[in-house]
């Protein structure tokens, strides 16, 4: 992956502006086609049950209203990031642990991949049974589901440090822990980085299934509590629609670490 | 700016940000007068199975100033079940074979009162050729859960016209989902608690093939089950919800305004529905579903047992003294309903044409 920005930059101004205009007006336009193909699909069909853009749109108009719309961001924000937080605390330092100590790799890792493809869904009665449902089960399954994208990225990282860093580090005479900070971190940060990015859409995107537990607010919340509501399809879309936008909106921010010089290097090579 | 520096600052100012908007929109921690002391939880789903837990919340939080009970909604039977073995609920508002089935593997739970008679219907799609039981031969019906009562109600009608559930092709589906699947005919027939039911014939493509009223009149589908240590050590606040809802069942069938102000109350603060398919469920026909008669009673139970056993999901490990406990309310009929009037739901009910 290469950063747009430096590209930009070794082009002329006029090029530049119209490619600018290419990356914000092509997805807009895909955007446009898909709401108007969805507004004449839905007008065509006849159908009754499922909602147009438009009484999506007055739907969540509705809920801003009611002040609900912030409230079950924020509750979902909340749970979001605090299971991905721990599991950035706990995924990376044991990704890199494991990467590196054979003995605890053979011994983790097949405990891992059999962890690993469970759904948080399968996971619900678990995390009732354990923690209720306030807000903790929710957070446990986000955890669950994020960690282990963090962990493997990392182990994977340090397993694919290029030797020559290694064999420079021990020639200055690195002491284990100096070459733990000062060589195997930042040489694996762009690696845990992307798994970082993998592991936060994952995390968002298992906020539905995490609150379908009885928690009585977020955007999870909002898709269920509208099925129960009868006819209120408009707000199960309107749920999606957040979602999808919010998970744009944290991936943009995420993808500004990557212009950091300490990471930048691992795209661009 | 380092990364490690612009990482940490951003990350704490967004934790604490987030953390701080929260405890006050959702958790309510900044509000005043706010109580610790651990409440009385009483699970339900939005159904007209469970109506009688939100109208008593709301009319003693009226009358009293305060709940008594803290109803939690669940959006479906598994999660509500999980929840109350867990311990995490101390009452809850459950299928009946479901509590005797508990009861059964082990649970030491009680049923102690009944949630409601009727209140069940089988749809089928207003198109379909489906006039009669025979014609579901073949075709596929959706309950809510092998434990629901709706399941045996079919089992008990099929098994009157000579069929069994090997003739027909039984779905288990979350009842919020149910109308959606009629609509769009993924399924032949749909059968749960209301207002899910209600819900097809008002928007016009539902047609009702049974009420419960007509092939098993006081058929009985939701129960308040607690579990036995909550009895011993809090009988009293077991007594005082089940007094609470015996009250509120009497006061939902002294008269029809009395229904259309909960069925506004109960769809704004609880359900989060359109008032209108509550006041539909509740008064097209008013005997769609009852709230009085609701003792527990050896009789009923014994049926349910006996058809539960032939349709395979009991075994008669427990019997009626296991799961039941008949002591909270001896004699319905010497209940008082509760004096309540909101005006608020009155004045709603005038505008909507359904309180004069």
């Amino acid at each position: 992956m290469t950063d747009p920005s430096r590209e930009d930059a070794a082009v002329p101004a006029k090029a530049a502006g119209r490619s600018a205009l290419l990356r914000i007006g092509l997805p807009i336009l895909v955007g446009a086609l898909f709401i108007g193909g969805w507004h004449l699909g839905v007008r065509l069909s006849g159908s009754e049950l499922f909602p147009t853009p438009v009484d999506v749109f007055f739907g969540v108009i509705e809920l801003g209203r009611k002040g609900l719309l912030l409230k079950y961001i924020v509750a979902s924000l909340f749970r979001v990031t605090l299971g991905f937080g721990l599991a950035v605390l706990l995924g990376i330092p044991l990704g890199l642990l494991l990467g590196w100590f054979q003995t605890l790799f053979f011994a983790f890792n097949p405990m891992i991949q059999v962890l690993r493809p469970i759904s948080p869904i399968a996971w619900i009665p678990v995390a009732i049974l354990w923690f209720g449902v306030d807000d903790r089960a929710p957070i446990f399954l986000i955890f669950l589901a994020s960690v282990f994208p963090i962990t493997v990225s990392a182990m994977a990282a340090v397993q694919n440090i290029q030797p020559v860093y290694l064999r420079a580090a021990r020639n200055f005479g690195l002491g284990r822990m100096d070459l733990f900070r000062r060589v195997i971190f930042p040489a694996t940060l762009p690696q845990v980085l992307t798994g970082i990015r993998i592991a936060l859409g994952v995390a968002w995107l298992v906020v539905v299934a995490a609150e379908m537990i009885a928690v009585n607010s977020g955007l999870g919340y909002l898709i269920i509590d509208a099925r129960n509501a009868g006819k209120r399809y408009d707000l199960v879309v309107a749920g999606m629609m957040m979602i999808g936008l919010i998970g744009l909106a944290l991936d943009l921010v995420v993808r500004q670490l990557e212009h950091f010089d300490e990471v930048r290097w691992g795209y661009s090579r | 700016m380092p990364l490690r520096k612009v990482v940490v600052l951003s990350s704490a100012g967004w934790l604490i940000a987030i953390s701080v908007l929260h405890a006050a929109l959702n958790l309510g921690l900044f509000r005043p007068g706010r109580t610790v002391e651990k409440t009385f939880k009483v699970g339900f789903l939005p159904v007209t199975c469970h109506l009688t837990c939100p109208v008593n919340h709301y009319i003693q939080k009226n009358l009293k100033g305060d709940g008594g009970f803290e109803p939690i909604r669940f959006n479906g039977w598994p999660e509500l079940k999980e929840a109350f073995l867990s311990k995490y609920t101390d009452a809850t508002f459950i299928l009946a074979p479901m509590a005797m089935k508990l009861r059964e593997e082990g649970i030491k739970v009680k049923i102690v009162y009944l949630g409601h008679r009727d209140g069940t219907a089988l749809m089928v799609h207003k198109d379909s050729g489906i006039f009669r039981i025979d014609d579901l031969r073949g075709k596929k019906v959706a309950v809510p859960n092998r434990f629901s009562n709706q399941r045996l109600l079919l089992f008990k009608v099929l098994k009157e016209r000579g069929l069994t559930f090997q003739d027909i092709e039984l779905v288990e589906m979350p009842p919020p989902d149910m109308p959606a699947a009629l609509y769009s005919r993924a399924v032949d027939a749909i059968s749960s608690g209301e207002p899910f039911m209600g819900q097809t014939e008002l928007d016009g493509y539902g047609r009702i093939l049974y009420l419960t009223k007509d092939v098993w009149p006081g058929f009985i589908s939701c129960v308040l089950a607690v579990r036995d240590e909550v009895i011993e050590h809090d009988r009293a606040r077991v007594q005082a919800l089940v007094d609470g809802i015996a009250a509120s069942g009497v006061w939902l069938d002294q008269q029809m305004d009395n229904r259309m102000q909960a069925a506004q109350f109960v769809s704004k603060h609880y359900y989060n529905q359109d008032p209108r398919l509550l006041e539909f469920v509740l008064r097209k026909p008013p005997d769609r579903v009852k709230y009085t008669n609701l003792s527990v009673r050896r009789p009923d139970f014994l049926e349910i047992e006996q058809l539960g056993r032939e349709a395979g999901i009991l075994e008669g490990k427990a019997g009626f003294d296991d799961y039941a406990d008949s002591t909270f309310v001896k004699d319905s009929a010497t209940i008082e309903g509760y004096r309540f009037e909101d005006r608020a739901s009155v004045l709603q009910g005038k505008e909507h044409g359904v309180i004069r």
